[in-house]
């Protein structure tokens, strides 16, 4: 469970932010499924995906893995996950999934209007729903919202507020560019959800507020 | 986790790193307190420690701490759903599936999620008031249904009083006009746990990415709003 649908921040942000999964059925359409998502796959990755991993090998497109190692790795129940920047990004992937039509599940998450748009242009119905009705408890114990916005896009709680922390520091500081230091963000995100793109402009955007104390 | 004292040179790259704030130093060395390590594995598997002195923890395959492993490492495969990972399919394979039908809702009470993590007394304070007030759907495939005990007092095994994990997932299933009860139930218990959860009401969708209108009344009665995105199946899946 990527827990995609609780990502937060902005409305501007937001919109530039979809996560894409193709998802084999325990028990309906796994067995077989191996050639399947490796068509899909290979579909989907000259759509230039922000990120992107699938489930047999769970390294993310930055870790200098082969888009051949990756492929070769698809087998019977393998899922992949996908983060996109952009909205013409995702209506063309869903486009080409659409016409492949190899009977496997497809998950958007994003702005659930954005969503919609896509779906009535290009002829889509989609089917089912995972509303996100927030956070509750002791919310006084979660990081501030501004480090959520990054946290968050990592459902599985493996990017660490305390790194989001360290890379603001050394962004500010000069040791890192605000894309080196998405990157870092991204690395120990293992379902490959995190959005360095988005990412990079939300430490374009924070960078300046923050106060060094510490070199 | 742990850290080899004999050969961590104390360089803190790794402290940063760990969701839980678990690694600290002593003695100029680096060192895990095993209470708060959930075994989620990120300071192994980032590999930033240059003197590879990061190794796991060679109980961590012992019941019940193995549970910290299976609830905190995305990339441990829990051994009752073959899944990696918390929850089940829910709502990702509906279209093929159908297990969440017309007129029915699913209910995914994420705890300890974003981040926060939780001790499972704290998911038991949960289960003991979905029991308390009859709701007894829960997800039988879900791998926290094998930490329960006792469904009818929703009472968790014993032996994992004191064990915390960084997220566990209580999947419901209810028909739609028991969704008020459960968002009521939910929402009274919310105030007594010392961690945190995101909750999400699955449901089929209308033509045209509508919600039904019934869903969206009872959760607004009863409380709740909905955040602006969400996950969304789209219709491509079949069996």
């Amino acid at each position: 469970m990527t827990h995609s649908l609780h990502r937060e921040g902005t409305l501007s942000s937001l919109k530039r932010d979809f996560c894409l999964f193709i998802y084999p059925a325990r028990g309906f359409n796994y067995e077989g499924s191996g050639p399947k998502v490796r068509r899909l796959m290979e579909l989907l990755y000259p759509t230039d995906p922000s990120n992107m991993i699938v489930s047999s090998l769970r390294r993310n497109l930055y870790s200098g893995v082969h888009p051949d190692e990756v492929l070769g790795s698809i087998k019977d129940g393998a899922r992949v996950y996908s983060t996109f920047n952009s909205r013409e990004k995702v209506k063309e992937v869903l486009i080409r999934l659409k016409e492949a039509d190899e009977g496997i599940s497809i998950m958007v998450s994003g702005l659930v209007d954005r969503v919609r748009e896509i779906a009535s242009e290009i002829g889509l119905n989609p089917h089912t729903i995972n509303l996100s009705l927030g956070i509750h408890g002791r919310t006084d114990r979660l990081p501030p919202a501004d480090i959520r916005q990054f946290t968050t896009m990592c459902g599985h709680g493996m990017v660490s507020p305390n790194l989001v922390r360290d890379v603001i520091r050394k962004v500010k500081t000069g040791k890192l560019s605000c894309w080196e230091g998405s990157v870092t963000l991204a690395a120990p995100c293992t379902c490959g959800i995190y959005n360095p793109h988005r990412s990079a402009e939300l430490l374009k955007e924070l960078t300046p507020l923050y106060t060094v104390t510490r070199w | 986790m742990i850290i080899n004292g004999e050969i961590c040179v104390g360089c803190g790259r790794c402290h940063p790193y760990c969701p839980t704030h678990a690694i600290y130093f002593e003695d100029l060395k680096s060192v895990v307190d095993q209470d708060i390590c959930y075994e989620c594995g990120c300071c192994l598997r980032i590999e930033v420690c240059p003197v590879d002195a990061i190794e796991e923890n060679p109980h961590v395959y012992e019941y019940p701490r193995a549970l910290r492993k299976y609830f905190s490492d995305p990339n441990a495969t829990h051994a009752q759903t073959g899944i990696e990972g918390r929850g089940t399919e829910e709502s990702k394979t509906n279209d093929a599936t159908n297990r969440c039908g017309p007129g029915e809702v699913g209910i995914l009470i994420e705890v300890g999620r974003p981040t926060v993590g939780m001790d499972l007394k704290d998911i038991q304070k949960i289960t003991r008031a979905l029991a308390k007030a009859g709701i007894h759907e829960i997800e039988p495939h879900n791998p926290f249904n094998s930490m329960i005990q006792n469904t009818s007092t929703g009472d968790l095994k014993p032996e994992l009083m004191g064990e915390r994990v960084l997220s566990a997932i209580i999947e419901l299933q209810v028909k739609q006009d028991r969704l008020r009860h459960v968002l009521r139930t939910v929402r009274k218990v919310a105030r007594k746990i010392d961690s945190v959860f995101c909750l999400d009401v699955i449901t089929q969708l209308e033509p045209g990415l509508k919600v039904p209108q019934e869903v969206l009344d009872i959760i607004e009665s009863e409380g709740f709003s909905w955040r602006p995105n969400a996950k969304i199946n789209m219709g491509l899946g079949r069996a």
